[in-house]
């Protein structure tokens, strides 16, 4: 998305939009991107140490894989997915100046966030009620980590989209303004950025 | 606006790519395709689909080089040590 | 001085210092211990010595606290103290616990201790930070209330920033989990997660929120930068060291008969707790290079850079060389813990006491900085203090290193006392660093009585 820079057109006494020079900032505040690459440097860590993990004993792994919900890793993946391009429609919106629209797709983001949510909950039941816990083996071991981990920070990227839906839905972001907006978009790509290799990662790979 | 309209159709074609990828994902997995083969085309997939989300999504196309460079290495790095995990075992 | 009632922090800040001094002077006594092990026996064996060098870190370090915190609040939240008196009550109620505590250390044999302070009814004494008696520590959450009242009342009636909440979260998080100093089951193993539960999330969860408040208050007065830009660093640092902080508990729970998979979650969170203190490093020298305005205090900024530099060499890298599970069954309670215990302790909350101590004391004795002859002293300080404290840490890694190898790894393993003979030149050398300590806190304390040339008033 390029910066819409307002050029009053005395003549017309219409505003219209020129476009900005290529290059541009960060979207979002400096510091959500120092979070951000923490953050995937945390995840990144975990994922090669599942496949080294993994390295050393293949049949277990392949075996207790065979009892993931694959199904249900896959809808989450189009849920979160989906959730990510209703995230960037409002980003877009902001970026013309519709503050309820904008506020619009992100709260369907947010539901979204709720669906996965209530999936990986449903997930999480599944094993617990089949006596799965952290210590039954290296693969459920990370299973576990690494999603619920991942869970956390669904329900954080939750937490802020609604700071930034109330504060949309005031009317608290303009054209010109709406640093927030993208702060607590990035965050919520980022979110989907994760899971978009820990699915074939755990589910999928064998 | 016009400006509006086609940025917004650009973004459904790119989450339409996104939908069609992930499920070649899951259909792989559903197929029970294994091996090497299959594990690159996974990797690689997770690969294509981090930098839509990356340079679309997140917006970091319009963003100096050296932050794209980021995202990708990281995905270069991370995917390599799993594929070369995986090759090891 | 903007606000009257911040004048309470001076007593504070004061004691904070005599006991300082008092913990340096016992780990001089200990450190001889060390090389000469009857030294001083049996008027104070080597783990009286040992327990009046912790506790009095903790001690005096609470004391510079709770002093900054009373300096800081007012100020932040634009509003006098609650209730001054009450702040200075505290004070001397925590001074005379601490002081009848310590002297209980010194002249009753800790066993006698324990009988006379009703550890028989809950028994909550014998481990090691938390050794004081129950009636302390019952103290302790007293002066902690009282304290928290006082401040709270404060922070409710005033301006409420994000530097105040940050200190109040982490002062709240201080006390509360101190309560599990009250619970002390039989069973080691878990016995030693409730001891965690104090000690780990005190130094690497919630003192981290102190030390990055205090951090951000002191940037914020000595460059002028936007408090908008340091509160948004502060909210960052705080929620990875949060997340690296409260899960990474895991490092201390290897070989002690915890699950398994601490040895995965602890390894690879704790390997993340540097990434917090290297953004705070970046943080303190962005600011300051981005600063906008020359404040005449020059000591306070050095030290804050300190505090930067030195929390990430001490807590960052050195707590990063012993955190992997793999490289912990080596390492596990050797002198390379000692090691990063000392420049961690240093490095974080030691200079960053100092820190608000050399930024505050000048305009609580009613000047914006200190003469140029003093702060030259106490820079001085400073770099003898640091620079030794970091050969200190290289000759126990030096010490830790060789014990690893001839205890553990080599192929004739060698007895811990027979081990200890072999390193004694790392401790010969330590002591006389430690010397070398003494006198940069002797010069340190000496830059508070140069007279004259004063810059101007607050």
């Amino acid at each position: 998305m390029n910066t819409q820079v307002l050029v009053i057109d005395p003549a017309a006494g219409l505003a219209r939009e020129a476009r900005a020079p290529r290059e541009e900032g960060l979207p979002g505040d400096f510091a959500i991107w120092i979070f951000i690459l923490a953050e995937m440097l945390a995840f990144g860590v975990l994922f090669v140490a599942y496949a080294f993990t993994r390295a050393g004993d293949v049949e277990l792994f392949n075996a207790s894989q065979e009892t993931l919900n694959r199904t249900a890793g896959a809808i989450n993946t189009l849920v979160l997915i989906t959730s990510s391009y209703f995230v960037m429609r409002a980003v877009t919106a902001i970026k013309h100046g519709l503050s309820k629209d904008c506020a619009w797709w992100l709260g369907a983001a947010l539901m979204l966030g709720g669906v996965f949510v209530g999936i990986k909950a449903m997930e999480f039941h599944d094993k617990f009620a089949a006596g799965i816990t952290l210590s039954t083996n290296s693969f459920y071991m990370f299973y576990l980590a690494l999603t619920f981990f991942h869970f956390m920070h669904v329900l954080m990227g939750m937490i802020i989209l609604a700071f930034v839906i109330a504060k949309a839905w005031r009317g608290g972001y303009s054209r010109q303004d709406h640093v927030g907006v993208e702060t607590g978009a990035s965050f919520w790509h980022m979110v989907d950025l994760l899971w978009i290799i820990l699915f074939p990662l755990v589910y999928v790979i064998r | 606006m016009n400006t509006y309209a086609s940025s917004n159709r650009f973004s459904s074609v790119i989450w339409l790519l996104l939908m069609v990828l992930t499920l070649t994902t899951f259909a792989i997995g559903e197929a029970g395709m294994a091996g090497s083969g299959a594990m690159l085309g996974l990797l690689l997939i997770a690969l294509v689909k981090g930098q839509i989300v990356a340079n679309y999504f997140m917006g970091l196309r319009h963003v100096a080089f050296g932050w794209r460079a980021v995202i990708l290495a990281y995905f270069l790095l991370v995917g390599g040590l799993i594929a070369l995990a995986y090759r090891w075992a | 001085m903007q606000y009257q009632s911040q004048a309470v922090a001076k007593p504070y800040f004061i004691a904070a210092i005599g006991l300082f001094v008092g913990q340096i002077l016992f780990g001089l006594i200990m450190g001889l211990q060390y090389v000469i092990g009857d030294f001083l026996f049996p008027a104070i064996p080597f783990n009286v010595a040992r327990m009046v060098h912790t506790n009095l870190l903790i001690v005096w370090l609470l004391f510079g606290f709770m002093g900054a915190s009373y300096f800081l609040v007012p100020e932040e939240t634009e509003t006098e103290l609650f209730s001054p008196k009450l702040a200075i009550i505290t004070f001397w109620v925590f001074l005379v616990a601490g002081a009848l505590t310590v002297l209980g250390y010194l002249l009753v044999p800790y066993s006698t201790l324990a009988e006379m302070t009703g550890n028989n009814i809950l028994a909550t004494m014998g481990r090691e930070f938390l050794e004081q008696p129950l009636i302390t520590k019952i103290g302790i959450v007293i002066v902690a209330l009282s304290f928290l009242f006082n401040i709270t009342m404060t922070l409710l009636k005033g301006r409420k920033t994000s530097i105040s909440l940050v200190l109040t979260l982490g002062l709240l998080g201080l006390a509360v989990f101190f309560l599990f100093s009250f619970y002390n089951p039989v069973n080691l193993v878990k016995d030693k997660y409730y001891w965690w539960w104090v000690v780990h999330l005190w130094v690497e969860g919630v003192w981290e929120l102190i030390l990055g408040a205090i951090l951000a208050f002191v940037l914020i007065k000595v460059t002028g930068v936007d408090r908008e830009v340091i509160e948004k660093w502060l909210y960052v640092i705080i929620t990875m060291t949060l997340i690296t902080g409260i899960i990474g508990t895991g490092h201390h729970y290897y070989w002690i008969g915890a699950p398994e998979y601490w040895q995965w979650w602890g390894s690879i969170f704790s390997a993340l707790e540097p990434i917090p203190f290297f953004m705070m490093t970046v943080f303190a020298f962005n600011m300051v290079s981005r600063r906008r305005r020359e404040h005449p205090n020059k000591a306070a900024v050095l030290w804050a850079l300190g505090t930067g530099v030195l929390a990430f060499l001490g807590a960052g890298v050195w707590g990063f060389l012993h955190t992997l599970a793999p490289v912990n069954y080596y390492t596990h309670g050797t002198q390379l813990t000692a090691a990063h215990g000392h420049l961690a302790f240093y490095g974080a909350y030691v200079a960053v006491v100092l820190t608000m101590i050399s930024y505050a004391m000048p305009i609580l004795r009613g000047r914006a900085a200190n003469s140029e002859k003093a702060q030259n002293m106490e820079k001085l300080a400073f770099w003898l203090m640091s620079i030794s404290m970091l050969v200190i840490t290289l000759l126990l890694t030096g010490a830790g290193i060789v014990q690893i190898w001839l205890q553990r790894i080599s192929p004739t393993p060698m007895g811990f006392m027979a081990v200890q003979d072999q390193v004694s030149i790392f401790y010969w050398l330590r002591e006389g660093t430690g010397v070398v300590f003494l006198i940069g806190l002797v010069i340190y304390i000496s830059s508070f009585f140069v007279k004259g040339g004063a810059k101007a008033a607050a």
